[in-house]
């Protein structure tokens, strides 16, 4: 693909949705997605993820603002007009065609005569060359997810847009299709935005992700920016999970922030900071579960200096295989999570026993504290 | 005990075998007398066995024109029912418009009502009007009753579809027209064909609302009314069982196509 080549930008400029009933599914959005990117647009249900999307395809008007793809406007194409295709949820195979047919759709209706070929090369690239003459429903569902990928792709659309393709999938063939998808869109180069819930999903696959939620788009990037660096607590919450503490600034020591939390200090790098901070005032301090460290309290003492550190007990531990998964009470924050790989298991570490937690200062974010603290956290599950 | 548990285990069975006798005798019997020879004017005990009525089954006077004008009344009716059946029910699934309550439910009006007092209204409002009794009265009587059929048949097949099939096909450069005759119509097309196979029975053998409204037009069930009081000709077991034939026939014929086309896809 060339690289120059930007007549598959998807450029919204402006573009909301407020329906007859009041309800703004999506707040005035300024995006861009170049061309040939994995775009994911990430999110709770209702979020406007999927209106976003709709509108992009052209199935629902834009209350205002407008869709350019390069440098058309198509903002007031009919759908049939666009060069643009849709993988719906739960796929919308035409039943009462066979799959030949299904995936041949497009192009007959564009008035493509000698069909033949395309179809068995597109059956063939997504591995269904023997099921052409079958209908959808004696396909199985990761088999009719590949059919409604390819009844899109065959028409070489400058855009393809996935809405929740692989919702309907059991955990297993979901992952094996994340895969797939992936590599289909590194053969073809074709824009892919794909609309998921799934923030494990939304990582594994796409090159740039926008964590949307209540219509707008919360924090833009790459998934492991957003991971390492989110900007708010929903983003903190909903991509993977995050602990957070309520702290104090104290002083600034050259590029890094000293806060006060509980009766103990914690360092935080200013730039991981994307929060004003002034002394005496609030920030939210986050941290991953994996990036810390969970030493027995009696071997305190061995911990290297320099590393932030927060005692607590142990509240309750999981132990899932590849590691162990710890809550632990601490005065700053009632349920720290942390998860420790399976290397040397201390057999100290129990519910009950005192604990030192500590990290990499550099593994430390910012947060405003004005915002919800638990904003985002079990949304997925209500998604999913 | 091995009685018991014999009956047990085929209970299903003799079920089904009991319903399906049930329903078919009436049809053997009619069958079985088409091949008599009676002795007076009625065909009621057998005689003995002939072929005289297969061989000549227009051979009684006015039967076979009158089997035509059923004929061409369910033709029509069938066409007419289902042409604006189809369309309401599209109509009333679709859009939201003024009276589309009052019009679904009073769609099912003719369902519920007795026949005869449908048919004695309609007869008083064509008179009022002028109207010369005759074929087209009757048409258009059965048109209005067959209607609640289809819109009932097609409705219940709208509604059940998924509408992002039609939003796919315009997804895929199907404009209007195009997505409805290449998606919705094919996938309306089963409830738009039991809507019309319902229409056509309904309309071939009504005789209460067709006696009222029919003037001087003898159809076949008022002509076979009419005669079972003066004597009932066999010709009419050789009709009743060659339609019988007829759908069985045709019954069969859907189901090879349906079993051929799975084998040849599985």
């Amino acid at each position: 693909m060339n690289t120059k080549d930007n007549s598959g930008d998807v450029r919204l400029s402006g573009i909301s949705k407020t329906y007859d009933n009041g309800f703004t599914a999506v707040q005035p959005l300024d995006l861009t997605v170049p061309q040939g990117s994995f775009f994911a647009l990430l999110g709770a249900s209702g979020c406007g993820k999927t209106t976003t999307l709709r509108m992009i395809a052209g199935l629902e008007e834009p209350s205002s603002g407008t869709v350019f793809l390069g440098d058309q406007e198509v903002g007031h194409l009919p759908p049939y007009k666009r060069p643009v295709n849709t993988v719906f949820q739960s796929y919308a195979l035409f039943p009462h065609l066979d799959i030949f047919e299904n995936v041949a759709f497009g192009l007959r209706r564009r008035g493509i005569k000698s069909v033949k070929q395309q179809v068995v090369d597109m059956l063939d690239l997504v591995q269904l060359g023997e099921q052409a003459r079958k209908k959808p429903h004696q396909l199985s569902g990761g088999q009719q997810q590949r059919v409604a990928v390819a009844r899109a792709l065959i028409n070489h659309p400058k855009v393809l847009l996935l809405d929740e393709p692989l919702g309907a999938l059991d955990l297993k063939l979901r992952r094996q299709m994340q895969l797939e998808l992936k590599r289909i869109q590194t053969e073809v180069g074709i824009t892919f935005i794909h609309v998921t819930h799934d923030q494990e999903e939304a990582m594994t696959m796409a090159d740039t992700v926008a964590v949307m939620n209540a219509g707008r788009v919360e924090q833009l990037g790459s998934p492991a920016d957003l991971y390492e660096n989110p900007n708010t607590t929903f983003v903190a919450n909903f991509l993977g999970t995050s602990n957070l503490i309520e702290a104090e600034v104290d002083s600034k020591s050259g590029d890094e922030i000293i806060l006060k939390a509980g009766g103990g200090k914690l360092v935080l790098p200013e730039a991981r900071c994307s929060a004003p901070t002034t002394t005496g005032g609030k920030v939210l301090v986050g941290v991953r579960p994996e990036k810390i460290t969970l030493t027995h309290a009696d071997d305190a003492g061995e911990i290297p200096a320099g590393r932030n550190r927060i005692t607590g007990k142990i509240a309750d531990s999981s132990f899932i295989g590849v590691s162990t998964q710890y809550v632990i009470d601490s005065p700053v924050c009632p349920e720290f999570e942390v998860y420790a790989q399976n290397i040397d298991r201390d057999s100290r570490l129990r519910p009950g026993a005192d604990v030192v937690l500590h990290w990499n200062p550099a593994h430390t974010f910012g947060l405003d504290a004005a915002q919800d603290i638990d904003a985002g956290v079990d949304l997925e599950e209500e998604a999913a | 005990m091995a009685v018991v548990r014999w009956f047990k285990r085929h209970l299903v069975v003799i079920a089904g075998m009991i319903t399906l006798g049930y329903l078919l005798l009436p049809n053997v019997i009619v069958t079985v007398f088409s091949f008599n020879k009676p002795k007076g004017r009625f065909n009621y005990e057998w005689q003995q066995f002939s072929l005289d009525a297969w061989k000549q089954p227009c051979g009684v006077a006015d039967m076979c024109g009158s089997l035509s004008i059923s004929l061409q009344i369910a033709v029509w009716a069938t066409i007419g029912a289902t042409l604006l059946g189809t369309m309401i029910a599209f109509a009333l699934v679709r859009y939201r418009f003024r009276a589309r309550g009052a019009i679904n439910s009073l769609i099912f009006l003719p369902m519920a009502m007795p026949e005869v007092v449908m048919a004695a209204s309609l007869l008083t409002l064509f008179l009022n009007m002028g109207a010369q009794l005759g074929f087209y009265t009757i048409l258009i009587a059965h048109i209005m009753f067959c209607l609640s059929f289809v819109v009932t048949a097609v409705k219940a097949r709208v509604m059940s579809m998924d509408p992002r099939l039609e939003e796919a096909a315009r997804d895929l450069y199907a404009g209007p027209v195009q997505t409805f005759v290449r998606v919705t119509l094919p996938i309306a097309a089963p409830g738009i064909a039991a809507g019309a196979l319902l229409s056509f029975a309904l309309s071939f053998d009504d005789f209460i609302i067709t006696n009222f409204n029919a003037g001087s037009t003898v159809t076949f069930p008022m002509f076979v009314w009419g005669s079972a009081q003066r004597g009932t000709p066999v010709q009419i077991n050789v009709i009743g069982t060659a339609m019988f034939l007829v759908a069985v026939l045709l019954v069969l014929f859907s189901m090879a196509i349906t079993n051929r086309r799975n084998k040849v896809k599985a």
